[in-house]
């Protein structure tokens, strides 16, 4: 079946998205009929995934042509086959793998404490908050009313949407929020994209390979994490997760084939559409994962929805507020291209690095012409673009003159 | 893999018209409506300057369009 750019994108993010739902609905049964214990299951999560993945590597590693390989075919055009682990790629692993292993003993925590995934996805949406702290801090950004907006919105509509079913607010789960699960989902989700962006053997790198690792990796650090645990306090989680994986082998299994799906299409949407826009795809699993949620109480694996109609409508309010702040977030940029002309007897080199240092630059490319570069811009609002690009590109040396030409419409073949 | 940017000036009153031709042409990526010195930035991606020529071709028979800029890449880096 072929399957235009445009649409494939739409269909990766939205099939991740729900499968995403999905997966925390899995996970909440898991969670509370046969392993309560939110360590022993996150180590099991990752034990079991490294196996099961790799099994489905080897599966997608079949070549069906010459050229091409099943994954290929029917996943990411980038992959050929299961392949080791290259050394510009360690540091990025090691640091995605901390990140998705913290992520992920924090996500099955929130789980065990609320029960409801309507309750705990909303709050994964917080990150948006996190993003905007670390830029301002990193690139000495002020953020702008847009951004302030969008993250208070995305953070009270989490809050309210994440009021459990019985109409509570747990305090341990919103710290656990708040100090793990969203700056280790900020980490993850960073260095995981500066994994798709790799080339590898000049091609782009594969989402599937990328999983794969991100586990393995994953797997070490949650097994560190949990001996060290178990050493300070004196628990036997570690054993207790060994010992669960064998009992529930068919269950976790299940969870996380779902999963790995669901983040290799989350990879491959990354790898085609924007970031942004991916994203904001992905913030609708606030509402996909309510059918799953009732579908959960309905079967009594979780307590009972609340009927009082304030709980239900306070739900309702925070979850659009989640939609409406992502959404904005990820929709309000304004673009731009400069075309610049250079003085001669400066390297080409110099001034393409100088220009791809600057904030809110996202492609510079040298071209031959009339004009000696074109660099694209994606920022807030017109102001900073002033103060963030304008004054930086009158302080190289190189520079003879610019033209700066703000992009009104756009239509793009993704 | 040859890939170009052409910047094109518009006649007035003419840019929805041409815009919804250009998106029909094989090998254009993107097209953007720019304010500036020109109109719309056109990003093409052909597999030899003889079928850049065409994709050029195609364009500046548009009605509307004025005249055409092309800006071959050399080299680029993007996120």
């Amino acid at each position: 079946m072929r399957i235009r750019k445009r649409y494939l994108f739409y269909v990766l993010a939205f099939a991740s998205t729900i499968i995403a739902a999905g997966v925390s609905s899995i996970d909440a049964t898991i969670n509370s009929l046969f392993i309560p214990n939110a360590w022993a299951f996150s180590f099991s999560c990752f034990l079991i995934g490294t196996g099961i993945t790799f099994i489905i590597l080897l599966i997608f590693s079949i070549p069906i042509n010459k050229t091409k390989s099943l994954g290929a075919k029917i996943i990411d055009p980038s992959f050929n086959k299961i392949r080791f682990i290259r050394k510009s790629e360690i540091k990025y692993h090691t640091i995605a793998g901390l990140g998705n292993s913290i992520l992920t003993i924090g996500y099955i925590s929130l789980i065990s404490i609320l029960g409801d995934p309507a309750a705990v996805l909303p709050f994964t949406q917080i990150v948006i908050l996190y993003l905007i702290i670390i830029e301002s801090i990193i690139e000495k950004d002020t953020p702008t009313l847009i951004e302030i907006q969008s993250a208070i919105i995305v953070t009270f509509g989490a809050i309210l949407g994440s009021i459990s079913l019985t109409g509570d607010i747990n305090l341990i789960s919103l710290a656990i929020v708040f100090l793990i699960v969203n700056p280790a989902w900020v980490i993850f989700s960073i260095y995981q994209r500066k994994l798709k962006l790799l080339k590898i053997d000049d091609k782009p790198n594969d989402s599937l390979n990328i999983r794969f690792w991100n586990v393995i990796f994953a797997c070490i650090f949650t097994s560190i994490i949990i001996i060290t645990y178990d050493f300070l306090i004196g628990t036997e989680y570690l054993l207790e997760g060994i010992s669960v994986s064998i009992k529930y082998f068919n269950w976790v299994a299940l969870t996380m084939v779902v999963t790995f799906f669901s983040y290799v299409f989350y990879i491959r949407a990354l790898g085609i559409g924007k970031a942004s826009v991916t994203q904001a795809v992905r913030a609708t699993v606030v509402i996909f994962v309510i059918p799953f949620s009732l579908l959960l109480s309905y079967f009594n694996i979780i307590p009972p929805f609340t009927t009082d109609p304030v709980m239900i409508l306070i739900k309702i309010i925070g979850t659009i507020l989640v939609l409406l702040g992502i959404s904005t977030f990820a929709l309000s940029l304004l673009k731009a291209y400069v075309f610049i002309n250079v003085k001669p007897g400066y390297p080409i080199k110099e001034t393409m690095d100088k220009l791809w240092n600057i904030h809110g630059v996202t492609r510079v490319t040298v071209i031959a012409g009339k004009y000696d570069f074109m660099i694209k811009i994606r920022i807030r609002t017109l102001m900073k673009g002033y103060e963030k690009i304008i004054k930086k590109i009158e302080e190289i040396e190189s520079i003879k003159e610019y033209k700066w030409f703000s992009v009104l419409r756009e239509w793009e073949e993704i | 893999m040859i890939n170009a940017y052409i910047l094109l000036s518009m006649k007035p009153g003419k840019s929805d018209t041409a815009i919804l031709k250009m998106r029909k042409i094989e090998n254009v990526e993107k097209i953007s409506i720019v304010a500036g010195d020109y109109d719309i930035v056109v990003r093409v991606h052909v597999k030899s300057l003889e079928k850049l020529l065409i994709v050029t071709d195609k364009l500046q028979m548009i009605e509307g369009v004025r005249k055409t800029t092309t800006q071959v890449i050399e080299k680029e880096i993007a996120l």
